[in-house]
């Protein structure tokens, strides 16, 4: 049987995301029985065109050349996967959005006016579904690297990984996590972000920051409220908690206006 | 007659768990600052028995783990799970509540079609109860009289008197683990019955349970539920942490090799959206409003209606406690109860009397081969399957209307229901529609290819009360396919029934099934087929264009000593009956095939309840007198 040909690619992120790639050592040699990497510029010299079968996209989309890139990719890939919270729902990238600022000003804040250059091009950050069709979604930042095997596996099968997609809460209650919210009083942001680290912050006594965006049909209005009028957090700070991770998703959004 | 009792010094805690320990495994209430959890103990020393409550409940947690694996395979080859542990455990220190929530997961795990996993568990698992003399801020355990004393569940029970404890006996195991104990003096016992009464006065926390199930069946519409809505966060925390909540969802795992792997289950919530997701993405309860009426309702009041009148919610405060935005049951009862919804008549409902003991795990599918396929339409197949082993389908027998679950391994199990008659021996047909990924699989397997098979299961049709009355049949496209073997079996016995008409309606003729029997249908003695659909996309079409209930005026059946009998789309099917009640037919001569998500069929997976019914037992037929009214019911 041939290998399906997998790519790698990134957009606007940190590049943690494909790094995390090479953290799946334990089973690396095994998966990499079962694909074939054609193209990862980070991790191999020589890389192969496509078309593949699939596509792994990191990284949010902020400028004109990108969308184009990320059409052609598109096209190259039998299933385009957004890999990590950039490429999901435009992750830290997407703070930008909110900064209250026109693109030109932004500009000329971030950049010294003598090195603009028209390579700067920005537009907001987005998930790379605001431009195209993605068939399956790593959530987190990073994401877990268990659920990376896992979807390999359900796309050689052909299959809808199905992620479930509730909340930390209930990772955190099957590991008897002291509840860092109810007996702490810390703004722990579990309630509405969707599970699959397995509660990997609030186990190690850190309050999850929601970085893999909205649980299903969460309610973050009333947390943020509970976030207001039970823990004394500032307007501000609540914002800005909803808009860090997946400000641009409608369920995060509903927590950050319910702050406003 | 008197309960057997002894004392216990405290002194002698740490060489009465030394003695524990040369049996079982000891596991009690640990320390996890500033809350308690269970956990295995080295020594009395670890013991906290002044804790107030923990996170998880101990039972759940021991008994009915968060993940446990229901089978392993390698591509058609399966192995069901030895069950579990083969070391004999006690859960030292359970509170009252507890061992109440206990008896009531018993009933779940233990009724029809005992689980394996559980029953071994429980089995090896001694349990020693401590009575609270200083009851739990949040419990409100004495309104259901579970608690703060436990009467029965118990293999001993301790009661703190001061110095000592006193130590009741529940079960022969229970005096076995006293022996050497000094017996309890008439002093002793005083002191316990004083504390214990002490304890009761503390509580503050109450509900009350004056008619609960009829009130609560009075107030789904309370306004208090659009509220809740607007607070509750849908994080599940309130059932992952309940003690009688027993709800899973069931995922296949492969390995690498993409062909062996396992079958966990997992805990599941009703209070997440996907907890009642079908193929295409339906979801029954897409309202977070409904979800947590779901939780409420099933703890006070659907619980005992579905268990023997065993409580749902044995008022541990758990859910209270660790709720985020501090959703309470005692409030949401008060609340209801000061704006109290209009008092009308409720019917509780009461579920077929029914106990299936099989003799081998239920959860073992076992192999079935395809021995035929056959094109419906574009897009549905009608698969004929033979069991692999002879000596299975021989003894293989169902009613018209049930079920199987199906596998294909690696992806997973669907609930489909069985199209051939109850009469062909040898073989049995499921049509299916490829839609989710395991009717996707199917789709591509040959003749030949192996399946597993679990079943049937369910109530079927009711033919034996048909016999000697007119049939009168109102279909909605897919849902020929479990009607298909009745009609047949009609024809089969034609001089038992009276005339047989049958409405059939979809939305184009090529979404019809079954077309090239229509023939044969037809030719059935004193039997009538009327057909519709909703557009005949400009095909030759010789019948009418419209809803099924279209057809209502050309029919000829009348309510007189007639059986009406439907399945198809929900919406369907709510016209279908308004419009027979209209014409003067009763609630009951209607019954009606409902579907919902179904991970097990067998009443644990608890994805299937509608209100107080489990579709996958109780039905998935159902007597429209029978479930008129209930809450989320809709027909
Ligand atoms: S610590 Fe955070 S994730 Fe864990 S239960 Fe509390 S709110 Fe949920
Ligand atoms: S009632 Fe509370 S614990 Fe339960 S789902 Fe709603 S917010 Fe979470
Ligand atoms: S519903 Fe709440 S109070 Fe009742 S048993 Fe469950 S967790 Fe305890
Ligand atoms: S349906 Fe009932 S048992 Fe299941 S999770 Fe909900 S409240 Fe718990
Ligand atoms: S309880 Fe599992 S399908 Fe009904």
């Amino acid at each position: 049987m041939v290998n399906p040909k997998v790519a790698f690619f990134k957009f606007s992120s940190c590049a943690g995301c494909l790094l995390n790639v090479i953290n799946i050592e334990p089973v690396l040699l095994t998966v990499l029985s079962v694909i074939d990497i054609e193209y990862f510029v980070m991790a191999k010299r020589d890389n192969h065109h496509g078309p593949y079968t699939i596509g792994f996209v990191e990284g949010a989309v902020t400028t004109p050349k990108e969308v184009l890139e990320l059409k052609k990719i598109r096209e190259e890939c039998a299933i385009v996967v957004a890999m990590g919270t950039c490429a999901v729902t435009g992750g830290v990238p997407s703070i930008k959005n909110f900064s209250g600022m026109n693109q030109d000003q932004l500009t000329k804040t971030v950049y010294a006016e003598n090195i603009y250059d028209p390579f700067l091009a920005s537009i907001p950050a987005k998930g790379i579904d605001h431009y195209v069709k993605v068939d399956a979604y790593l959530r987190g930042c990073s994401y877990d690297l268990g659920e990376f095997v896992e979807l390999i596996k359900r796309a050689l099968k052909g299959e809808d990984p199905m992620f479930r997609p509730h909340s930390v809460c209930n990772e955190c209650k099957l590991k008897e996590n002291v509840c860092l919210l109810v007996s702490k009083g810390q703004p722990c942001m579990g309630s509405v972000s969707a599970a699959g680290c397995g509660a990997l912050c609030p186990s190690l006594n850190r309050q999850c920051e929601g970085c893999r965006g909205p649980a299903n049909d969460c309610n973050a209005a009333s947390l943020a409220k509970t976030f207001m009028e039970d823990l004394g957090l500032s307007k501000d700070d609540v914002v800005r908690k909803f808009r860090k991770y997946a400000g641009n998703t409608p369920e995060f959004s509903k927590g950050a206006e319910a702050a406003l | 007659m008197l309960v057997e009792a002894f004392v216990l010094p405290k002194a002698d805690l740490g060489s009465f768990v030394e003695k524990l320990k040369a049996g079982y495994e000891v596991i009690g209430p640990v320390a996890n600052d500033p809350e308690f959890v269970f956990a295995p103990i080295d020594s009395a020393a670890d013991l906290r028995l002044d804790y107030d409550t923990t996170i998880l409940p101990p039972h759940k947690k021991y008994l009915a783990p968060p993940k446990e694996t229901l089978m392993t395979f390698s591509g058609p080859a399966t192995k069901t799970g030895e069950p579990a542990p083969a070391g004999k455990q006690v859960l030292f220190g359970m509170h009252a509540c507890d061992v109440n929530g206990m008896l009531s997961l018993d009933k779940v795990f233990l009724g029809t079609y005992p689980d394996p996993y559980y029953k071994a568990r429980r089995e090896n698992t001694a349990i020693v109860g401590l009575n609270c003399t200083a009851p739990c801020a949040n419990g409100f355990c004495s309104s259901f009289n579970t608690g703060p004393g436990m009467d029965t569940g118990f293999d001993l029970s301790l009661t703190d008197i001061g110095d000592k404890y006193v130590v009741c006996v529940g079960s022969e195991t229970g005096k076995a683990l006293a022996a050497g104990l000094a017996p309890a003096a008439d002093a002793d016992r005083i002191a316990k019955s004083k504390a214990l009464r002490a304890s009761q006065e503390k509580i503050e926390r109450h509900i009350d349970i004056d008619n609960l199930g009829e009130f609560m069946h009075q107030n789904v519409d309370n306004p208090v539920w659009a509220e809740l809505k607007e607070r509750c966060l849908a994080c599940g925390s309130c059932t992952n942490v309940c003690p009688t909540c027993f709800c899973f969802a069931v995922k296949d795992q492969v390995d690498l090799t993409l062909v062996a792997g396992e079958r966990p289950r997992d805990w599941d919530s009703c209070q997440y959206l996907e907890f009642s997701r079908v193929a295409m993405d339906h979801i029954f309860r897409p309202d977070r409003a409904a979800r947590i009426k779901q939780r409420l309702y099933h703890k006070l009041t659907y619980f005992a209606q579905q268990f023997d009148g065993s409580p749902g919610c044995v008022g541990c405060g758990r859910c209270a406690t660790y709720c985020i935005v501090a959703i309470d049951p005692v409030e949401v009862m008060a609340d209801l109860r000061d704006n109290p919804g209009e008092e009308k008549a409720v019917k509780l409902y009461t579920p077929p009397d029914k106990k299936v003991t099989p003799e081998t795990s239920p959860w073992e599918p076992l192999p079935a081969k395809i021995t035929a396929i056959k094109q419906q339409n574009y897009d549905n197949k009608t698969y004929t399957f033979s069991f692999v082993d002879p000596a299975v389908q021989e003894k293989y027998t169902y009613g018209n209307g049930v079920f199987n679950e199906i596998s294909v391994f690696g992806i997973g199990e669907v609930p489909i229901s069985i199209s051939s008659c109850a009469d062909v021996k040898g073989a049995f047909d499921h049509t299916i529609r490829a839609v989710g990924n395991v009717t996707k699989a199917l789709d591509k397997l040959q003749v030949g290819d192996i399946v597993g098979v679990r079943g049937p299961y369910g109530v079927g049709w009711p033919v034996e009360k048909m016999k000697g009355k007119n049939v009168l049949v109102v279909v909605g496209g897919v849902g020929l396919a479990p009607l298909l073997g009745t009609i047949k079996y009609i024809a089969n016995h034609r001089d038992q029934f009276g005339a047989l008409e049958i409405l059939y309606g979809a939305r184009s003729p090529k979404d019809m099934l079954f077309t090239d029997e229509f023939e044969d249908l037809r030719k059935i003695p004193n039997t009538r087929l009327l057909l519709c659909v909703d557009d005949c996309l400009g095909m030759e079409w010789g019948h009418n264009i419209g809803v099924v209930t279209t057809l209502f005026d050309k029919m000829s059946s009348k309510p007189d000593n007639s059986i009406m009998i439907t399945c198809g789309p929900d919406i369907m099917m709510r016209f279908a009956v308004k419009g027979m009640l209209a014409l003067g037919w009763s609630p009951e001569q209607i019954y009606v095939s409902l579907e919902r998500r179904m991970s097990c069929g067998i009443k644990k997976c608890g994805n299937c309840q509608i209100g107080p019914i489990f579709v996958c037992q109780d039905g998935p037929v159902f007597k429209l007198a029978d479930i008129q009214g209930l809450p989320e019911a809709a027909l």
